[in-house]
């Protein structure tokens, strides 16, 4: 028979060691709980923010909208009744307070296209880029001065002055062709126009549920 | 191989030797514990020897504490591990086979590979039965296949569909475990013992 005594210092040893796991359980329970980090790091965040890339100029945007450019999404993040109001061609409208619903997801988080920002300065949009980084969705950029600059510069850009360099001559004629575009009428082409309706490419966004990514294994 | 091969720590060709090596060892200490002993592993039903619980119950409740712990510290991300699908009936129909067959035969399937590799017969016999089970299972496979993959609940674990805090969860099921051991303690006591 096994001895007595070893079998009394073996007892003893097994309530230490449950006495370990209950403590191991309870410090669990216990212990401070925080909110996880979803997304990417504050660190790549910051970097993210800071950098100028972020940003498109309404010249970019007037020239990828003219040359029907298929790879980006208009988000206008300003609020319906504005969006009603005017909005940018084809742009797509999410609310800032919605940004975080589950059918602005399928929008916002896929690869397919970049996604351009929008608000009617790029205040709201910088918000709204901000949270979108935060949860890692790619290809985001917001479109510099918004709506209130893209009035200023496409459609109704200024014209230059005489002693201005030649440059910005070209970038008039460009914001001029790129207004008349957007159906601005200038008195000089008012005759040879004849309103004719421009048709642009809707984009198709296919809304795919977010799966969760099953790991690989078993037993 | 967790979080190693698909991050590139280990090169993709290693997984079948790591699997193997990891087998190896599996097979070894399950040996050396005793698990290839049937009447050990059958003990568990009779009331003679709870190791085969008591083993598998700690190994659960240290490896849930472990993962808690690690997710707590940023090490794992619990949402990401693998969690093995519930498939309801089949589950329950094939734990019942596998049940009968424990008894019955003194062996799960590790252990009788186990058994086998040290030239235990019985164990070979048991092993021929898994064969002959799976023949059967293979060939009447349209039958079964509605309860096979019927009746899907998707990947769940018992946190999720009682709904509460895992750490709570973890540490009520520690606490279980503990009075289970307990318990079967006093249970073998009482039983006659079978000296094998």
């Amino acid at each position: 028979m096994i001895n007595r005594n070893l079998a009394k210092v073996l007892s003893f040893r097994y309530k230490i060691i449950a006495l370990v796991l209950v403590l191991l359980a309870a410090g669990l329970v216990l212990l401070p709980k925080y909110e996880k980090h979803e997304g990417i790091n504050p660190k790549d965040l910051l970097s993210n923010a800071i950098s100028p890339e972020r940003y498109i100029s309404t010249d970019e945007l007037a020239d990828k909208i003219v040359n029907q450019d298929p790879s980006f999404l208009l988000i206008d993040v300003r609020d319906e009744k504005s969006f009603k109001k005017h909005a940018l061609p084809d742009a797509i409208n999410i609310p800032l307070e919605k940004l975080l619903d589950e059918e602005s997801e399928g929008y916002l988080n896929q690869d397919e296209y970049d996604i351009i920002l929008y608000s009617n300065d790029n205040f709201y949009a910088d918000q709204a880029w901000i949270i979108c980084n935060r949860l890692a969705y790619k290809n985001h950029r917001v479109l510099k001065g918004g709506v209130n600059k893209w009035f200023t510069t496409i459609i109704n850009p200024k014209i230059p002055t005489e002693n201005m360099p030649k440059v910005a001559f070209d970038l008039y004629s460009f914001r001029k062709a790129a207004s008349m575009y957007f159906g601005v009428a200038y008195p000089e082409q008012a005759q040879a126009t004849q309103n004719t309706t421009k048709k642009t490419t809707k984009k198709r966004v296919t809304l795919k549920k977010k799966k969760k990514m099953a790991a690989e294994g078993g037993c | 191989m967790g979080p190693l091969i698909p991050n590139g720590f280990i090169p993709e060709e290693w997984n079948s030797i790591v699997a193997i090596l990891i087998g190896l060892a599996f097979g070894f200490i399950l040996e050396a514990s005793g698990f290839s002993s049937s009447r050990k592993l059958a003990g568990v039903f009779y009331g003679y020897d709870f190791v085969v619980l008591k083993v598998f119950f700690t190994a659960a409740v240290i490896a849930v504490i472990g993962i808690l712990y690690l997710d707590y510290l940023g090490f794992i991300d619990f949402n990401k591990l693998y969690i093995h699908p519930t498939y309801i009936w089949g589950a329950i129909i094939g734990g019942v086979i596998m049940g009968i067959g424990f008894v019955a035969g003194g062996f799960c399937p590790g252990t009788s590979v186990c058994a086998a590799a040290i030239g235990k017969i019985d164990a070979m016999v048991y092993i021929v039965g898994i064969l002959i089970g799976v023949f059967i299972f293979s060939e009447l496979f349209t039958l079964f296949e509605p309860i096979y993959d019927g009746y899907f609940l998707g990947n769940l674990t018992l946190m999720d569909s009682l709904g509460v805090s895992p750490y709570w969860f973890v540490f009520v099921f520690t606490i279980i475990a503990l009075i289970a051991f307990f318990v079967v303690d006093l249970i073998r006591k009482r039983v006659k013992k079978v000296f094998y």
